[in-house]
């Protein structure tokens, strides 16, 4: 499994992003990120269009490719699905470890 | 208003003050003249500020401050931690927020007779502790948005402070509010970078009201105190210097143009938004130092009335340049040093104005030169 992760937008403007393949990491890490993965329900969630323009809110990103299935993401700060919000806390934490 | 021959439209007191001390009789006639013409017209906009502001003050704005607690969750608004009229809480953040708002208020009600946000009094709420290590604040639409920046790191790992920590970020998102009730830029491309450099504009306008600073003396740094110490930068953005508020290890450096050469094409930041407001920051920025004084009082003037009379939701830099233009004929009249200034302001960061609007001679420089030219003090 791969995923490109970007956050793009902010006051800040910055764009932080992360390219995983789940291969290359530690078993426990890749086994709570195929987990975070399932538990989200990714391939088969129904993301709602943004309701407004939201001045300086971020934009967050996720592509996530598996052998069967492949998806992007694209959700802003108000149709961001709660369900989303653990794997996007543990890419996020990934992005600031520096 | 009275028409002042063409030739006089520019040159600064201080050398008509010159000329009709020491030019010849002739010369002599013509400066005392204009001397006292522009301080006939210079006295009566001075009135007419001065009655629009006691107009505003008996409109007696109240205002409805409430700032949310999200505990760092993302409901908003989140459960009240201060109302209008409360004391001071022991939240710092919550204290920030209230306080920020009152400034921003203030300045749109002294300087430009705004009742808040929509013109109508809007209640002004705001939410923080927004999320955990969320370093931003934004505008929802309703209200403002704060994260704590890196309040879950160690210290030693820390890059961002809390965003209310910075009255211009206050000032800044408060102002997208004012946007979207006035001229709704689009948020995106030319016309969101516009719509970014208006909430720097008067975000940084907040900050120097509250400071009492001349245009001169501020710093025009937009986010000072964001960054933690770890970080090699003194604020997100610079209006004076565009391009140098930060150059960092890990967060890179500022990227934004001071100049449309520069103009930075990207699909990112909805198309570079809080990139290429650069351009327009420092067009107001050289303008505001050529005006000189207090920035809100003239150039903020010239600001406003572009965003509340001018602008439209996909007007782009050559348009605000050329509304600027014509908001400073309309306030302070065709050839003024004000209208000069506009103009310079954009020629430096690469945009001519088109003016629309009836002006003496199609540059200010033109107008210098045929003034010192029939004075016999230029060739």
């Amino acid at each position: 499994m791969q995923i490109i992760f970007e956050r793009s937008g902010g006051f800040m403007g910055r764009k932080v992003s992360l390219s995983l393949d789940l291969e290359e990491l530690p078993e426990d890490q890749a086994q709570i990120l195929k987990r975070l993965v399932d538990e989200s329900g990714f391939f088969d969630l129904s993301i709602n269009p943004p309701e407004k323009s939201v001045p300086d809110g971020f934009t967050y990103s996720i592509l996530i490719n598996t052998e069967t299935n492949q998806r992007t993401i694209q959700v802003g700060e108000t149709n961001f699905p709660p369900v989303l919000r653990p794997l996007l806390e543990n890419l996020m934490a990934r992005t600031r470890s520096h | 208003m009275s028409h002042r021959h063409s030739i006089f439209c520019i040159l600064p007191p201080h050398m008509l003050e010159q000329v009709a001390q020491n030019g010849s009789s002739a010369q002599r006639d013509m400066a005392t003249h204009t001397l006292s013409a522009s301080r006939q017209i210079r006295e009566r906009r001075i009135s007419m500020a001065a009655a629009t502001m006691r107009g505003n003050f008996t409109a007696a704005s109240t205002f409805q401050r409430t700032v949310y607690d999200a505990k760092f969750g993302t409901n908003l608004p989140g459960t009240i931690a201060r109302k209008e009229g409360d004391a001071p809480v022991a939240d710092i953040s919550v204290n920030e927020a209230y306080d920020g708002s009152g400034a921003t208020y203030k300045l749109y009600s002294s300087a430009f007779g705004r009742n808040s946000i929509d013109n109508h009094g809007m209640k002004l709420d705001s939410t923080v502790h927004y999320d955990k290590g969320y370093d931003n604040a934004f505008w929802d639409g309703q209200q403002m948005v704060y994260g704590d920046g890196d309040e879950d790191l160690p210290v030693s790992e820390r890059l961002f402070n809390r965003f209310t920590i910075s009255l211009d970020v206050i000032g800044h998102e408060l102002t997208h509010g004012v946007t979207q009730y006035e001229a709704n830029l689009v948020y995106s491309n030319q016309q969101g970078a516009l719509n970014e450099a208006i909430s720097d504009i008067f975000g940084s306008l907040v900050k120097q009201f509250q400071r009492n600073q001349t245009a001169d003396a501020a710093d025009w740094i937009i986010g000072e105190g964001l960054f933690t110490a770890n970080v090699n930068g003194v604020g997100i953005r610079s209006m004076k210097a565009p391009g140098t508020a930060y150059n960092d290890p890990v967060l890179g450096k500022d990227p934004q143009p001071a100049h449309m050469k520069d103009y930075v094409t990207t699909s990112q930041d909805n198309g570079g938004v809080h990139i290429n407001s650069g351009i327009v920051n420092h067009a107001f920025y050289v303008t505001a130092i050529e005006i000189g004084g207090y920035a809100w009082e003239k150039t903020g003037q010239i600001w406003y009335k572009t965003l509340t009379d001018k602008l439209t939701s996909n007007s782009n830099f050559q348009n605000a340049a050329d509304a600027t233009f014509q908001s400073a004929v309309e306030i302070f009249g065709a050839g003024s040093l004000e209208q000069i200034a506009v103009q310079k302001g954009w020629a430096e960061v690469g945009i001519a104005v088109n003016g629309t609007s009836p002006v003496p001679t199609p540059s200010g420089e033109g107008c210098l030169k045929g003034l010192m030219r029939s004075l016999g003090l230029a060739a």
